[in-house]
């Protein structure tokens, strides 16, 4: 089991944005967490990210318990993330960006830029080396955001909807290096989006999160079946009506 | 090791250009005291390479780190009193009294980081700000540091080279170049450094940093301690130099002011910003200063850099060297 | 105890001052979030103003509260109209720099024309008076300054709660983006918070001359005071301010009565432990 949470709760000033989840995600899986706006899929992420320290339960990353690590030894640890909304360092070039991530394991300068081109070059960005991110579109800078993650060689990659403000054509390329990655660096995918073809897609397991709680689990298809989750997403009357 | 020192001295990644001014810049700071006989133009020279010294210490924090730091004359005041009372007390040389000034900057400002830099943006500008203003207020309170009256090196009948005290201001111009050398090769291994690289993401987004294995507070510790320690050793020259120091003198919010436009003006966050700035805030000072102050016109000269000031933070937040990257980008 | 009461009575004369001069930076930072280092030169020229009435006019200094506030309004607008409007969008060193530039420049300007000396209003109805009350004396331009300090707060409580324009500007600060969707001229109403903090702390100058002598560095000294008292009240709280006014000048009162060197210091650590123990201010939630 490679990051395990149990019984998770996060309140807000007695707001539970969290409430009692549990879960569990194998090495080697891509995990979908799926929700309605507001359900607290973010506020999961930054529970076990280091982000908010959770206000009851467990976080285990490889065996080893991370509840309420910092941000910055959780990436130690192995497990990286893209933000929502995207968190670029937007003075540095997109080379520096990756090269940033890279020192996460060295303190050799070199060795991060060797690291960074090579990244770089397999998410067809070379061309791009030198530029700013701001000046680029927002699909590319997504694409950097991702190389920046996986430049602090993660075990787990956490992506907070990296597919949002994308046209399809362009979700259809991340969803290509997603795998192309995944396969590459053996990695672990840990993925929440609201807009559910990307997930399906893409998720061995998804995960369904309404409302601050866990509603539902299991292989994608069956999953949205589920009338508690189409009630979730469309709201009662519309399950009925199916 | 051999890494390290290429990472010091090698400016490869520069464009020629910038190779090419820099070492005419060295060549001009070297033949400076040969060629300008007048000892107000060799004055005007030593005090821009202290105030580049300042400017590139302070560099660190608020430019690369996005820190801004009011505080900087503290810890000028700190080395400069450490050089000063050292020499009137014990008789110690002057090199001896460089690592004591800068220890203790280093420690004070070790010891208030860390519930400073629980702050962000103006909350800690003025945080440094009341710090500083602390020490100076306790420096002219206390008698052991000879309060407002400040403190008075003894000249020696002779020139001593253990106490800097040379016969010619030459050797002043050669000794603060040095120490100005020092540090621009030290900036030049920091900004390549992982610890530059580390900083700027932590200036540009502190929590994509810390999501990148940033310990972020101790990255911001780490740089405000160095610039303090840099900052201290500007200040032992200028006691040595000087011979006179006072809180008024050597711990002003003006001077903290001064560093941090010096920066401002040429470029934070950039190697050669603080030089620039420098190279034009430090002589219009001084002639403008000189001139104005034989008219009895007060006031003018900062009025001007007032002018500047909020004209580069309106237009220009990137200084003067922002506008050569761009330039340059264009083309 | 008679010096207890007259140093704690004096304590709140005095935090009513301060909390007046705090009025306006509290305002304008609630409003949009910046911090204005040029307030305590605002300030000054109020204090200027009254200084040429009484020394060169031969007028009563009085009369110069209502043209300190017209001042004090334009020099707020004009600010911010020139200057902060320009700087809003950039970084925060940006920002910083920008009023700390204007501080500079109005110090500056004050050093040109008026030069460094100290000076002080020589006359005026209420310059010099004290009034005894039982055992105590007080001047007795400190309880008018002390009063309308009261009057003004009160004013502009009112202002922002019950009037359409303060609702506006309240609205402004709790979310700007919202404001404009919902048809409010942000500019304007950020012009105008600049606006109200320039005329109040401009007519705190000027009953401050009545008792404090005029110099063109008085301002910086009163600026850090207003953010120990914004800090400490909750930064963008209107009452909290008045509240934490009322602290500093007690806090200021009584360490200055025994250790008058220092008393800044005391103001400044107050300051540095609030922001860092407690940012959110005594009063702030």
């Amino acid at each position: 089991m490679l990051l395990e949470v149990r019984n998770l709760v996060k309140e807000f000033g007695g707001v539970v944005a969290n409430a009692d989840i549990s879960l569990e995600i194998e090495r080697g899986m891509t995990v979908g967490l799926i929700g309605p706006n507001g359900a607290g899929k973010t506020t999961l992420f930054n529970c076990i990210a280091g982000y908010y320290k959770p206000t009851g339960g467990k976080v285990f990353f490889g065996g080893k318990e991370i509840t309420g690590w910092p941000a910055h030894q959780v990436a130690k640890i192995g497990i990286a993330r893209t933000f929502q909304g995207m968190k670029i360092m937007p003075n540095l070039t997109v080379e520096e960006n990756v090269m940033v991530g890279a020192f996460c394991r060295t303190r050799d300068r070199q060795i991060a830029k060797k690291k960074a081109q090579e990244i770089l070059e397999g998410l067809n960005l070379v061309q791009e080396i030198n530029i700013y991110p701001t000046e680029l579109p927002i699909a590319t800078q997504k694409r950097i955001e991702l190389g920046r993650a996986l430049a602090t060689n993660p075990q787990l990659l956490m992506l907070d909807e990296i597919a949002a403000g994308l046209n399809p054509i362009e979700t259809k390329e991340i969803i290509q290096v997603l795998k192309r990655m995944k396969e590459e660096r053996d990695l672990t995918l840990f993925l929440t989006e609201h807009v559910m073809e990307f997930v399906m897609t893409i998720s061995e397991v998804v995960t369904v999160m309404a409302a601050g709680r866990k509603i539902a689990e299991g292989p994608p298809k069956e999953v949205a079946k589920q009338e508690r989750v189409i009630e979730a997403y469309l709201g009662k009357r519309y399950a009925k009506g199916q | 090791m051999r890494q390290v020192l290429k990472n010091i001295l090698s400016l490869e990644d520069r464009p020629r250009s910038e190779k090419i001014g820099f070492i005419i810049f060295i060549v001009i700071i070297l033949v400076f005291p040969w060629v300008v006989e007048g000892s107000y133009a060799r004055a005007v020279m030593i005090k821009f390479l202290l105030f580049a010294l300042f400017g590139l210490g302070w560099n660190l924090i608020g430019g690369y780190g996005g820190q801004v730091d009011l505080g900087q004359a503290k810890n000028v005041g700190f080395g400069a009193y450490a050089t000063a009372l050292m020499m009137v007390w014990w008789k110690v040389p002057f090199w001896l009294t460089l690592l004591p000034g800068m220890a203790f900057a280093t420690a004070e400002s070790f010891a208030v980081a860390y519930p400073m830099f629980r702050l962000r943006g103006h909350y800690f500008a003025i945080a440094t700000l009341c710090v500083a203003l602390v020490w100076k207020e306790l420096f002219v309170f206390w008698d052991w540091t000879g309060g407002a009256r400040g403190v008075e090196i003894p000249i020696r009948p002779t020139p001593d080279f253990a106490y800097m005290q040379f016969g010619s201001p030459i050797y002043y111009h050669y000794f603060i170049f040095l120490l100005f050398i020092a540090q621009l090769l030290f900036m030049n291994w920091f900004r390549k450094s992982k610890l530059g690289y580390q900083l700027q993401a932590i200036r540009d987004n502190e929590e994509a940093a810390a999501s990148l294995g940033i310990n972020v507070t101790n990255t911001k510790v780490i740089t405000y301690c160095i610039t303090a320690a840099l900052g201290a050793m500007g200040g032992s020259f200028m006691a040595a130099y000087y011979l006179y120091i006072d809180p008024d003198f050597v711990m002003p919010l003006d001077l903290s002011i001064l560093i941090a436009m010096t920066v401002m003006v040429g470029g934070a966050g950039s190697m050669w910003g603080p030089i620039l700035g420098a190279a034009i805030l430090i002589p219009l000072d001084m002639y403008l200063g000189a001139w104005l102050g034989g008219q009895k016109r007060l006031g003018i000269d900062y009025m001007i850099y007032a002018l500047i000031m909020m004209f580069i933070a309106a237009r220009e937040p990137k200084g003067i060297w922002g506008v050569f990257e761009r330039m340059r980008r264009r083309r | 105890m008679e010096l207890v009461t007259q140093i704690v009575l004096y304590g709140i004369l005095m935090g009513l001052i301060f909390a007046l001069i705090a009025l306006g930076l509290s305002l304008i930072f609630g409003v949009m979030n910046i911090v204005n280092f040029a307030h305590g030169e605002f300030m000054m020229v109020g204090m200027y103003i009254a200084y040429i009435l009484s020394t060169t006019l031969h007028l009563d200094p009085l009369i110069a509260l209502p043209i300190a506030a017209a001042a004090g309004y334009l020099l707020g607008v004009m600010s911010y109209h020139l200057l902060v409007h320009h700087i809003l969008r950039g970084p925060m060193v940006a920002q910083l720099f920008g009023t700390f530039g204007l501080m500079l420049f109005l110090r500056y300007l004050a050093m040109f024309i008026f030069t460094p000396d100290v000076r002080s209003v020589g006359q005026g109805i209420l310059v010099g008076k004290t009034i005894s009350l039982g055992w105590l004396t007080f001047d007795v331009s400190k309880f008018v300054a002390a009063g309308l300090s009261l009057l003004l707060f009160a004013l502009v409580y009112l202002m922002i709660n019950r009037t359409k324009l303060g609702r506006a500007l309240k609205a402004t600060s709790l979310d700007a983006e919202a404001a404009q969707y919902m048809g409010i001229d942000t500019k304007k109403m950020n012009a105008l918070a600049w606006g109200i903090g320039g005329a109040t702390v401009g007519i705190a100058g000027a009953l401050l001359a009545h008792f404090y002598y005029v110099t063109p560095t008085v301002g910086m000294l009163f600026t850090l005071i207003a953010f120990a008292t914004v800090a400490l009240g909750g930064f963008g709280s209107i009452v909290g301010a008045f509240l934490a006014g009322l602290i500093i000048g007690l806090i200021m009162v009584v360490s200055g009565q025994y250790v008058s060197e220092l008393k800044f210091t005391f103001i400044y650590i107050v300051y540095f432990l609030v922001v860092v123990f407690r940012p959110r201010g005594l009063f702030g939630w």
